[in-house]
């Protein structure tokens, strides 16, 4: 689990590594590194994955019942955009640990493999902040919703059940930020 | 002042190679900070920006293409288009072109349909007698018309950052330019491939029924017909039909091909939703961003000045698809709309431009951008599966974008072209 291969760049055909090289010129610093953690990257795929089957099926329900019945689903838009702004926090997450965002590494690629690493660390700190930044205000956001008893405009459910998963999926991408800047100390170190 | 710490950051973030959508929210949470604002709306923007139903159809459409990528619709394509055309010069490259343009009709974005493609006729295309660095440039430059050629995620961005342009309006607008993009690049691939032989070489042709392979490829011919029939009709919403399209994939997938297993439906749910969050993370904390530039004031100034140069309508044009060119070589498409179209909208409004008419043509010089060295994002893809370097493919892909800018000229010179369509369906 410690081996520390240090390839420049990723060699292989996998199909998402090509869709996301298409996505941005070079998906920063290209490292590769080991990835332990206490909490598995499962834990955010197989969310992810049910969050986006769930939006499939929801809608999918809405235009069968809109041509075979009269009942209206129109009030399930309200979930499927929760299940999204969800699925999307966790997949920010799960491509953080992965280093699959989009950035520009065209300049950085340049530098050697020491820079590289320092400039990746420097980015994860700004996304750790970032980050910070949406938690500590998210949280402040549905605390205010809490107290004041907002209800969400289509099912009237209370606002703050979903508010509450910006400052908690925040969170959970700051670990993953903070996971991968250890990491990569742990290799200019050694 | 504020603007200049605003602009400085964020452009220092980019370069060293921060990720867009953190350097777009802290540059304007900066911003937003420093024009004493109270920072909590930095939170309720990065919820409500992303909190809108039009925007699922970004992650569906994601999901429309992970699943026909694996149902096997592309190598059948290839399979039924070259039985139509022969196996002479040139001929399996514009096979490359038609079947990245249908492929363009069900999914949305280009590095997509490069990879998509790129990983089907690669291997036929060498053992054809075509160059490596030329079947990358074929294959960059067809899958470019897949983000004008509908459904596509430029558009659904274009169409949220512009409220009174619908979805479906600039689908339907993006159809004849897309087309013509794609047959303005067969130009110069049938024209070079003459003058240096390429193609026609392979062998032992299987000898491909016409009716055989059309028979397999007609279900994945259907499915842009679902797609777009669907919207047409007002039978879906864009989201709804992208969904449709889902299982219709699956449908073939399983029932048809029996191409799928459930290990790749868990995978291609996961693919997609990484995907698509790395999208709307970037939409999400781009609001941020242009929530600055707006409260700060900094758009219109910017506007005023472009105009304020005096270059006439086609002159800013031309300005405009120069300086747009030259970013999309650096940023995707869904980056660049998100920081530029905000500062175009004014400049297009002092000219009375039609606005869906704008956003093809801005869709088109992101499209050229995607395959222009040093940093084109298809190209990327493209050499990548072809084991070559982009510089190797500059003699080539050069022609292809003369011709797609031609393609362009032709729909800034005769708007009918893209705003016929929308006009005709009503919407």
């Amino acid at each position: 689990m410690s081996s520390t291969e240090l390839a420049s760049g990723p060699a292989d055909r996998d199909p998402i590594e090509l869709k996301l090289e298409g996505l941005a010129p070079v998906r920063g610093p290209q490292i590769e590194g080991t990835h332990s953690s206490p909490i598995p990257l499962k834990v955010e795929a197989v969310a992810m994955a049910a969050a986006m089957a769930a939006i499939a099926l929801i809608t999918g329900a809405n235009v069968v019942t809109r041509y075979l019945t009269n009942i209206s689903l129109a009030f399930t838009e309200e979930f499927s955009v929760a299940l999204m702004v969800i699925a999307t926090l966790l997949g920010t997450s799960f491509a953080l640990a992965r280093g699959h965002h989009i950035a520009i590494g065209y300049f950085v690629e340049r530098f050697h493999l020491r820079g590289r690493v320092i400039a990746e660390i420097v980015g994860l700190a700004l996304v750790v902040v970032g980050f910070g930044i949406t938690a500590a205000y998210g949280a402040w956001l549905t605390w205010d919703e809490y107290r004041f008893d907002v209800l969400s405009p289509g099912m009237e459910l209370p606002q703050w059940w979903l508010t509450g998963c910006l400052p908690l999926l925040s969170l959970l991408v700051i670990v993953r930020g903070v996971e991968r800047m250890v990491a990569r100390s742990r290799l200019i170190r050694s | 002042m504020t603007a200049t710490v605003l602009f400085v950051t964020f452009v220092a973030m980019l370069l060293g190679a921060v990720p867009i959508a953190v350097a777009l929210g802290l540059a304007g949470t900066i911003a937003i900070i420093m024009a004493v604002e109270t920072p909590l709306a930095v939170a309720t923007n990065v919820y409500t920006c992303i909190a809108k139903y039009p925007l699922i159809a970004i992650p569906m459409f994601v999901l429309v293409g992970s699943v026909f990528d694996r149902t096997g619709v592309a190598l059948r394509l290839v399979r039924f288009a070259t039985a139509l055309v022969g196996a002479g010069r040139g001929a399996l490259a514009t096979v490359s072109v038609l079947v990245a343009m249908v492929i363009g009709g069900i999914s949305g974005s280009g590095p997509a349909t490069s990879a998509a493609v790129g990983q089907v006729v690669t291997g036929s295309m060498l053992k054809d007698g075509y160059p490596p660095s030329f079947i990358a440039s074929t294959v960059a430059a067809a899958a470019a018309t897949d983000i004008l050629i509908p459904p596509s995620i430029a558009f659904i961005i274009y169409a949220l950052l512009v409220p009174s342009v619908s979805v479906p309006a600039i689908f339907a607008a993006g159809m004849f330019p897309g087309i013509l993009a794609g047959l303005a690049i067969i130009v110069p691939i049938l024209v070079i491939s003459w003058l240096k032989d390429f193609g026609g070489k392979a062998r032992n042709s299987e000898g491909l029924s016409v009716w055989r392979t059309f028979k397999e490829a007609f279900w994945g011919l259907l499915a842009p017909v679902v797609i777009l029939g669907g919207m047409r009709f007002g039978a879906f919403t864009p989201t709804e039909a992208a969904v449709m399209a889902v299982f219709y994939g699956l449908f073939i997938g399983f029932f048809i091909y029996g191409t799928l297993s459930l290990r790749d439906v868990y995978e291609m749910l996961v693919e997609s939703g990484e995907l698509s969050a790395i999208i709307l993370i970037v939409v999400a904390l781009a609001s941020v961003f242009a929530w600055a530039t707006n409260t700060l004031g900094i758009v219109q100034p910017i506007a005023n000045a472009i105009v304020g140069l005096g270059l006439g309508e086609y002159g800013t044009l031309a300005l405009l698809m120069i300086a747009l060119i030259i970013i999309g070589m650096f940023l995707d498409g869904v980056s660049t709309f998100l920081i530029l179209v905000p500062i175009l909208l004014p400049v297009a409004k002092t000219y009375g431009w039609d606005l869906v008419w704008f956003g093809v043509i801005l869709t088109m010089k992101v499209a050229i951008g995607q395959f222009t060295p040093p940093l084109a994002v298809n190209l990327m893809v493209s050499c990548k599966i072809a084991s070559t370097s982009m510089e190797s493919t500059i003699p080539w892909v050069f022609w292809m974008i003369i011709a797609m800018f031609m393609a362009l000229a032709m729909v800034v010179v005769f708007p009918g072209i893209a705003l016929w369509l929308p006009h005709v369906l009503g919407y």
